[in-house]
């Protein structure tokens, strides 16, 4: 039997999991609508001054993704585990590894790129100077993937487990402290208009790191989880 | 004697020999540790001078220090018992690696706490993003995740792998954490001791401090060898060796 080659495999797995989010897609809509809700929610809380919503803009939008993000992350794997097709891309000839970067791939496509397209919405909701937007976006591009990949190794870690969503929180806070702080650096200093670049270099550094490292990591810690 | 220590260590390995081992060792340790702890404790408060600039206030330092340095210590005996845990699959550096997280997170909590009741009257506020202070409370959290993925898994020894390489992501996240946070903001003072070069803390400040690190590691070793029995008995409840303890003839 001849096997597909690898960028045939991979080709098929991102089709797939398209497809299958495209299906459902009003889960798509789902951390978007989120991410709305808890923007418009701030100037309630805080009152609707302009100088206190730009002052704090940068970041509240950055939180808001990050945490719309961690509601969709438990979906990442778990149809998959359920239907059993994750036992199966396991036991593949294909590297794991490979298998699980297009998978993160995927999600990464319906969940964080319809937030990065709103965030300029949610920016200008709270007044956020429009010379800043192309910074924020690029912090953006930049620290959603890696949201995703620290992500995926954790939700492969607790794929073993029934109930994971406060546990993924207290798992993945820990770890995105670095990557919230030069973000929201980089936001913050473009703001005050001083050189931004040095925070956004070191994001994308982390982020060719990770690229290489957090799927081999993954594909570990779903073998971890998955052998009982 | 190269042949005997690999032996020594692969026979200690095998949980009834760590039992009898940890059981044997234990009272020692905890002996050693009220000791000199107490030593420490009235050389910290009564014998050392007070602080020129801080008054008596500063005399927390002899808890917090000892403490900071057990709740980084902690985490890297965690890190290295998880590593041996997940390359060599011995079940004896899983259970130590998962009894190690609860002493950590003690430890840490300790720092947290004693830290903000300095704070108060030396900084003038409880809390303060501070770099230090950040690190140690993300150290926290990375704890409380270690112990709470543990105890997510139904299956003690597959929860104890996961948490395990949890660890693992944490010694390395921890430094970038660290610098990252420094990189945010920083007010904590600079330290004061250091193993090259000469130290900047007066001679008798130094050595009560030195000797409650001493006292913070043998309570740590008494109190791991305590938790660590106890999670043996529980893993190898079917076994015989348990069996014999508990029906009385004693092997200890």
């Amino acid at each position: 039997m001849s096997r597909p080659g690898l960028a045939n495999a991979c080709a098929a797995m991102l089709r797939r999991d398209l497809t299958l989010a495209w299906r459902r897609r009003g889960d798509i809509a789902m951390p978007v609508l989120y991410a709305l809700i808890v923007t418009m929610l701030f100037p309630f809380a805080l009152g609707p001054e302009d100088t206190l919503l730009q002052r704090i803009a940068g970041g509240v939008v950055l939180v808001t993704i990050l945490l719309a993000m961690l509601l969709a992350l438990d979906a990442m794997f778990s149809s998959d585990i359920e239907d059993g097709s994750l036992e199966q891309l396991v036991l593949a000839p294909q590297p794991l590894a490979l298998m699980l970067a297009v998978k993160i791939l995927a999600h990464w496509l319906t969940t964080a790129l319809p937030l990065i397209v709103i965030s300029p919405l949610l920016a200008g909701m709270l007044h956020l100077p429009t010379a800043v937007m192309p910074v924020l976006v690029l912090a953006l591009l930049l620290s959603t993937p890696m949201l995703s990949l620290l992500g995926a190794i954790l939700v492969a870690l607790t794929a073993g487990t029934r109930r994971s969503g406060m546990l993924l929180a207290l798992m993945l806070l820990p770890l995105c402290v670095p990557v919230v702080i030069f973000a929201a650096g980089a936001v913050a200093a473009s703001q005050q208009g001083l050189p931004w670049l040095a925070p956004i270099a070191w994001l994308g550094a982390a982020l060719v790191l990770l690229l290489v490292l957090a799927p081999l990591a993954c594909a570990a810690a779903l073998r971890i989880a998955l052998d009982a | 004697m190269s042949k005997w220590i690999p032996l020594w260590l692969h026979k200690l390995s095998s949980p009834p020999t760590f039992y009898r081992f940890a059981g044997a060792l234990r009272p020692w340790l905890l002996a050693l540790a009220l000791l000199t702890g107490a030593i420490a404790l009235y050389g910290g408060l009564v014998l050392a001078p007070a602080d020129y600039q801080q008054g008596d206030a500063y005399r927390i330092i002899f808890i917090h220090v000892p403490s900071a340095w057990m709740s980084l210590f902690i985490y890297g005996v965690m890190g290295f018992a998880a590593f041996v845990a997940l390359v060599w699959r011995i079940k004896l550096a899983e259970v130590v690696a998962m009894e190690s997280a609860p002493i950590g997170a003690a430890f840490t909590f300790i720092t947290l706490v004693t830290g903000s009741l300095w704070g108060k009257p030396m900084w003038g506020t409880w809390w303060t993003w501070d770099a230090r202070l950040t690190s140690e409370l993300v150290l926290l959290f990375l704890y409380l995740g270690v112990i709470g993925l543990y105890h997510a898994f139904e299956d003690r020894r597959q929860g104890a792998r996961a948490a395990a390489f949890l660890a693992l992501i944490g010694i390395i996240n921890v430094p970038i954490v660290h610098f990252s946070v420094n990189w945010w903001n920083t007010l904590h003072q600079g330290s004061t001791i250091r193993l090259l070069g000469p130290s900047t803390i007066a001679p008798g400040m130094l050595w009560p401090l030195l000797t409650m690190m001493l006292a913070t590691k043998f309570y740590y070793l008494a109190s791991l060898f305590g938790r660590v029995r106890t999670d043996l008995l529980d893993l190898e409840s079917g076994k015989d060796w348990v069996r014999t303890i508990a029906t009385g003839s004693t092997l200890q």
